[in-house]
């Protein structure tokens, strides 16, 4: 008497012929699979019946073609802008090849591109820099979904501009100011947060898709956070990049200074001045979650 | 049936939809009369952002049942424990009523397809959903409810029919059941089986909540798209089912091409047409028509798929 195989092997062998690249009669044929349920060609109908409209590779195929598609559409929900820069086609292309690499290993859809950016920098052309704008607008978008749904300080009292404003010098300098949870920086080798908001008007109707050219590259600093549960975005300087990455470090406000000061061109007394608009600038947008003395 | 089994006690919610990012706005402003909301668990499991604080707002005025993809009860992979706390974490949170997944598998060797994929109905895998459902409501400490998903492939392996492998799980694991009429359908219709005899088969008892949704018809198959208004037939197989349970929680599901709230709302009302002795005339359901066939061919993804487009300035 046949032996059935075991829920084990029927799950191994389903999977593996499933999320073949190339669909399912390449799938049943490849060694994965053949290890684990052994087939002939012609053969998938001793494990999968025939329906009255389709074989078992028909049949198979349903899922096949769905779990590529499916994956592919959550991976462009998650990099919008990145699949209008680089087009349907292409943008599918790369996403085929990252769910190959690296298959989704959560409960969840929200981490299926994680490792996208990463995966971007992994396969890029050793000699053309154009691929950095590809994966800085990838890390942009990845970094903006993050902050969307990730921890927050909503509902919690932060400190205003003039709770800082009133603290001596002295004090000021020697305490920590630590960010909200919620604020990144990024560092970016094309103005790909330009190009985003650029690319929203496209998508908003408000701009043509080919007044949105790929832009030369060029530094761009960028703070991001998320207030009242909308994420907002910040270009800065360099000397403001500096303080607030210090901050971020978990540096005291001193070394923060003393670190935008060494990124600045502006004299004392103009550095001075910046620095106190800066704070209140950045204090009333909810950059700050506390002062810790 | 007797009232005091029906349900496993469980209360008859009403007529409620499945909540949706796309609607959160509508919801938050006008505060419609719907019964109860559904959510998916895996969108807001993890949320520390905007959808666990509407849901959080939600819960105060409406009543929530939770109804997770990503479960894998079938699956020969151990169970995903950091995943169940985080239900169990969420379900305290917004009181869920009950928790659901689908009777089936979604990976292997530490993969998600983030697809319900079928199981084989033989003894063995009854003994091994059964084993995880007790596990899963031992953690959970929550009424725990399965749901019958589409497929569109069966095993040659299978020693037994969905609607007996179902059956029986539910009286060893001591179940609840979510019945979904459009699964039904879809199924019977990919595997060339008659959907009142799966509906008939069931331990009505266990019933606790219906599901309804639109298909696409691609003539040779059925896909589970959820993307449409619920045709005819599976309105008559609700109603089939109606009369069978003496009613029992019923929730659409719209998760493509999703429409303004109020088309959702009105389309699960149509349900109380099928519910009583006076039935429409003329029922209220839709036809697939051509235009319907071709457009699905623009959509082919089948449930599920959900994630949240975020809000960014």
């Amino acid at each position: 008497m046949k032996r059935e195989p075991s829920l084990d092997t029927v799950q191994q062998w389903f999977q593996a012929v499933v999320t073949h690249p190339e669909g399912v009669a390449a799938g049943s044929a490849a060694e994965d699979a053949q290890r684990l349920i052994r087939l002939d060609r012609g053969e998938l109908e001793t494990v999968v019946r025939r329906s009255r409209n389709l074989t078992a590779e028909e049949r198979l195929s349903i899922y096949a073609n769905a779990y590529w598609a499916r994956l592919l559409e959550c991976l462009g929900d998650c990099f919008p802008v990145l699949k209008q820069a680089l087009g349907e086609e292409v943008f599918d292309s790369f996403g085929f090849e990252y769910l190959q690499r690296y298959p989704s290993r959560s409960y969840t859809l929200d981490r299926l591109g994680e490792s996208f950016p990463r995966f971007l920098e992994e396969t890029r052309p050793p000699d053309s820099e154009w691929p950095d704008f590809l994966v800085d607008l990838a890390r942009l978008e990845w970094t903006l979904a993050k902050v969307f749904d990730g921890p927050g300080v909503e509902g919690q009292v932060l400190p205003r501009p003039d709770d800082l404003a009133g603290i001596a010098p002295e004090r000021f300098a020697a305490a920590r100011l630590v960010p909200v949870v919620c604020l990144h920086l990024l560092v970016s080798r094309y103005p790909v947060n330009a190009y985003y908001t650029a690319a929203r008007h496209v998508e908003e109707g408000a701009a043509a898709a080919d007044e949105v050219p790929i832009p030369a590259p060029g530094e761009e600093l960028v703070a991001i956070l998320r207030r009242d549960f909308v994420v907002r975005r910040y270009v800065l300087s360099r000397p403001q990049h500096a303080l607030l990455a210090a901050l971020l470090e978990g540096s005291p406000v001193a070394a923060a200074l003393a670190a935008a000061a060494a990124a600045s061109d502006l004299d004392d007394d103009e550095l001075a001045a910046a620095l106190r608009a800066w704070f209140r600038f950045w204090t009333a947008e909810g950059f700050f979650h506390r002062l810790d003395e | 049936m007797d009232a005091r089994g029906a349900r496993l006690g469980h209360q008859n919610l009403g007529l409620g939809v499945g909540l949706r990012s796309v609607h959160f706005d509508h919801i938050l402003r006008t505060t419609p009369d719907v019964d109860w909301f559904e959510i998916i668990s895996e969108n807001y499991v993890d949320s520390g952002g905007r959808p666990r604080y509407v849901l959080q707002q939600l819960a105060e005025r409406y009543a929530i049942v939770m109804h997770g993809v990503s479960l894998s009860i079938g699956s020969n992979d151990p169970l995903d424990h950091e995943y169940l706390k985080k239900l169990k974490v969420l379900a305290r949170e917004v009181n869920a009523r009950w928790i659901s997944d689908h009777l089936c598998w979604t990976g292997v060797l530490g993969r998600n397809t983030h697809d319900l994929l079928p199981v084989p109905f033989t003894e063995q895998t009854l003994r091994h959903v059964v084993e995880r459902i007790r596990i899963v409501q031992d953690v959970l400490e929550r009424p725990f409810v399965l749901e019958n998903p589409s497929s569109y492939v069966t095993f040659t392996g299978s020693t037994m029919e969905e609607h007996e492998f179902i059956s029986r799980m539910a009286e060893e694991a001591d179940c609840g059941l979510l019945l979904d009429v459009n699964n039904v359908y879809v199924s019977s219709f990919n595997h060339d089986l008659d959907p009142e005899v799966f509906i008939r088969a069931l331990p009505h008892e266990r019933i606790v909540q219906f599901h309804l949704a639109g298909h696409s018809n691609y003539v040779t198959h059925l896909i589970d798209t959820h993307d449409g208004q619920v045709i005819d037939p599976v309105w008559d197989l609700y109603r089939l089912a109606h009369q069978l349970t003496g009613g029992v929680s019923t929730l659409l599901e719209w998760d493509a091409r999703i429409p303004p709230f109020p088309v959702l709302h009105d389309e699960v009302l149509k349900a109380k047409s099928f519910m009583g002795d006076n039935l429409p005339a003329e029922p209220e359901g839709a036809e697939n028509t051509a235009a319907d066939l071709v457009a699905a061919a623009s959509s082919p993804t089948p449930h599920p798929l959900h994630h949240i487009r975020p809000e960014i300035e």
